[in-house]
C-alpha cells in the first residue's frame, strides 16, 4: 500500500505542472542581465585596477632607479619599529642638512684618544648586520642588508674599512681602507660615516692637521647635527 | 502525460557539446549568445530538475537562474565525459543546497499560513489529488538528507539510470544507490506516518 503511495506521490511529483512561457522568459531576461552585469563589473574591475597597478610599477621603478624606494622602505620599517632606531643615513644627512637626524650619545673623549672606549661604529644597522661580532648586531635584519647591498654597490670596501677600524683596530690599515670607499663611492651612501671614520683614524696615527682639516666640516655643520659634537669635542681635544 | 525532462531529449541532443567544441568556448568566454543558445535547448530540463528537487517554483526559478550564470565559470570543468545537459544539472546539484533550504523556509511559512499555493487548481479530483500527493511528497523529501534527496529525485522522479545519476553526483554507483534505498524506505514510512489529510 505504501508502496503504491510512494509511486503515486512519485508520479504526482513528476508531472508537476511546466513552468509558464512567462516565467521561462523572464529567467532568461534575469540570466542575460545577470551575465552582462558580471561582465560591466569585471570590466569595471580592470579599468580600475590597471591603472592602479600601472601606476604601482611606474612608481616602484622610478622608486628604484632613483633610490627614494630604499629610503622610504628603511622609513617605513623605523616607523613600525622593524628596525632600530639607528645613526643617520648620509644621503639623508647630505640632502637634508636642514632636518637634524638624532644624535648619537655625545662622546667627550672620542674612541681614537681611548682606543678601548671606541665610539659606536658610525655605521647604519645594514653594516652592523654583515658584521655580528661587531657592536650593534642587532640592528639590522637582513633583508634590510640585502637592500643596503643592492643599493651600494661599493659596500664591501666600506666593510674592509669597517673591520680594519672597529675590529683589527688598525688605524694605518683602516685609513687606507675608508680612502678607497670614498674614492670609490666619494657621494656613496656611507660617505659622512667613512669622512668621520677617517678623520679618526688620521687622528690614531697623529696626523694631526690633516684630522683637523677632516673633522672640520663636521664641527661647522656640512652634515648636520652629524657627529658635530664630537667633532667638536675632538678638535678642542687636540687644540689649535 | 509529458514528462519535461524527456520530451526536450531530441533539443538537447542536437544542441550538445564537448570540451573543444565553438559553443563550449563561447562559453568559457561567457559570450551571451553562447549562454542564451545553451539556456533555450536545456533550461526546460534544468527547471523541472530544480522544481522537483526543491518542491517550490520561485526557490526553482532561482536555482535555474544560478545555474546558468555561473555556467561560463563552471563550464572550465566540462571534460565532455557526459552530456552537456547532465553536466547542467550537476551544477545545479550543486548549487541547490541553498535553495532548498529558502525552499523549506518558504513550505513552512506558507504551511503556517495554510496556503499551498494552489490557487489556480484547474482540474477537480484527479488535479487536487495529483497535487495533494506531490506536496505531500515534497514535504516528506524535506526530512531526508540532501544527498538522499538528490538521489531520489535523479533516479525515481526523474527516472535517470543510476549511472548518469552518479555521474551527475559525482558518486560512486554504489554510493548513489545505497542512497536510493534509505531515501525510499525513510520516505515510506514518512508517507505512511503522515497519510493523506
Amino acid at each position: 500500500m505504501s508502496k503504491d503511495l510512494l509511486g503515486e506521490a512519485t508520479r504526482a511529483l513528476r508531472e508537476t505542472e511546466p513552468v509558464s512561457e512567462f516565467e521561462a522568459r523572464a529567467t532568461r531576461t534575469r540570466v542575460m542581465t545577470g551575465l552582462h552585469q558580471t561582465r560591466v563589473r569585471r570590466r569595471t574591475r580592470w579599468a580600475f585596477l590597471l591603472p592602479i597597478a600601472a601606476s604601482f610599477v611606474a612608481v616602484s621603478a622610478w622608486g628604484a632607479a632613483s633610490g627614494q624606494a630604499r629610503a622610504t622602505l628603511d622609513r617605513l620599517e623605523r616607523f613600525v619599529g622593524l628596525t632600530a632606531r639607528t645613526p643617520n643615513r648620509a644621503t639623508g644627512i647630505a640632502r637634508k642638512s636642514a632636518a637634524p637626524p638624532a644624535l648619537p650619545a655625545p662622546s667627550p673623549e672620542p674612541a681614537v684618544l681611548a682606543p678601548s672606549r671606541d665610539p659606536e661604529p658610525p655605521s647604519p644597522a645594514p653594516i652592523a648586520g654583515l658584521q655580528p661580532q661587531a657592536s650593534q648586531p642587532s640592528n639590522s635584519p637582513s633583508a634590510s642588508a640585502a637592500r643596503v647591498e643592492r643599493a651600494d654597490p661599493n659596500l664591501s670596501l666600506y666593510r674592509v674599512a669597517h673591520a680594519a677600524h672597529f675590529i683589527d683596530r688598525d688605524p694605518a690599515r683602516a685609513l687606507a681602507a675608508w680612502d678607497a670607499y670614498l674614492s670609490a663611492a666619494p657621494n656613496g651612501e656611507f660617505a659622512p660615516e667613512a669622512r668621520y671614520n677617517r678623520a679618526l683614524s688620521l687622528v690614531r696615527l697623529g696626523r694631526v692637521t690633516e684630522a683637523k682639516s677632516a673633522l672640520e666640516p663636521f664641527a661647522n655643520g656640512a652634515y648636520g647635527a652629524y657627529r658635530k659634537a664630537e667633532a667638536t669635542a675632538l678638535l678642542e681635544r687636540i687644540g689649535p | 502525460m509529458t514528462i519535461l525532462g524527456i520530451t526536450m531529449t531530441e533539443q538537447a541532443l542536437a544542441c550538445d557539446a564537448e570540451p573543444g567544441d565553438e559553443l563550449v568556448l563561447r562559453l568559457q568566454r561567457a559570450e551571451p549568445s553562447a549562454v542564451a543558445e545553451v539556456y533555450d535547448a536545456h533550461h526546460v530540463a534544468v527547471r523541472a530538475f530544480a522544481k522537483r528537487l526543491l518542491g517550490d517554483a520561485a526557490s526553482a526559478e532561482d536555482l535555474v537562474h544560478e545555474v546558468f550564470v555561473s555556467l561560463p565559470n563552471a563550464v572550465r570543468r566540462f571534460r565532455g565525459d557526459s552530456a552537456l545537459r547532465t553536466f547542467l544539472i550537476s551544477i545545479a546539484v550543486n548549487h541547490a543546497r541553498h535553495y532548498l533550504r529558502a525552499a523549506q523556509r518558504r513550505r513552512r511559512a506558507l504551511s503556517a499560513y495554510g496556503d499551498t499555493n494552489d490557487h489556480e487548481s484547474r482540474d477537480p479530483e484527479h488535479e487536487a489529488r495529483r497535487k495533494e500527493l506531490a506536496e505531500l511528497l515534497t514535504r516528506a523529501l524535506d526530512k531526508l538528507p540532501i544527498e538522499q534527496r538528490v538521489a531520489f529525485v535523479l533516479c525515481e522522479v526523474e527516472e535517470r539510470t543510476s549511472r548518469e545519476a552518479a555521474e551527475i553526483v559525482g558518486a560512486p554507483e554504489a554510493t548513489l544507490r545505497t542512497r536510493l534505498f534509505h531515501a525510499k524506505k525513510k520516505l515510506r514510512l514518512a508517507l505512511e506516518t503522515e497519510g493523506l489529510r
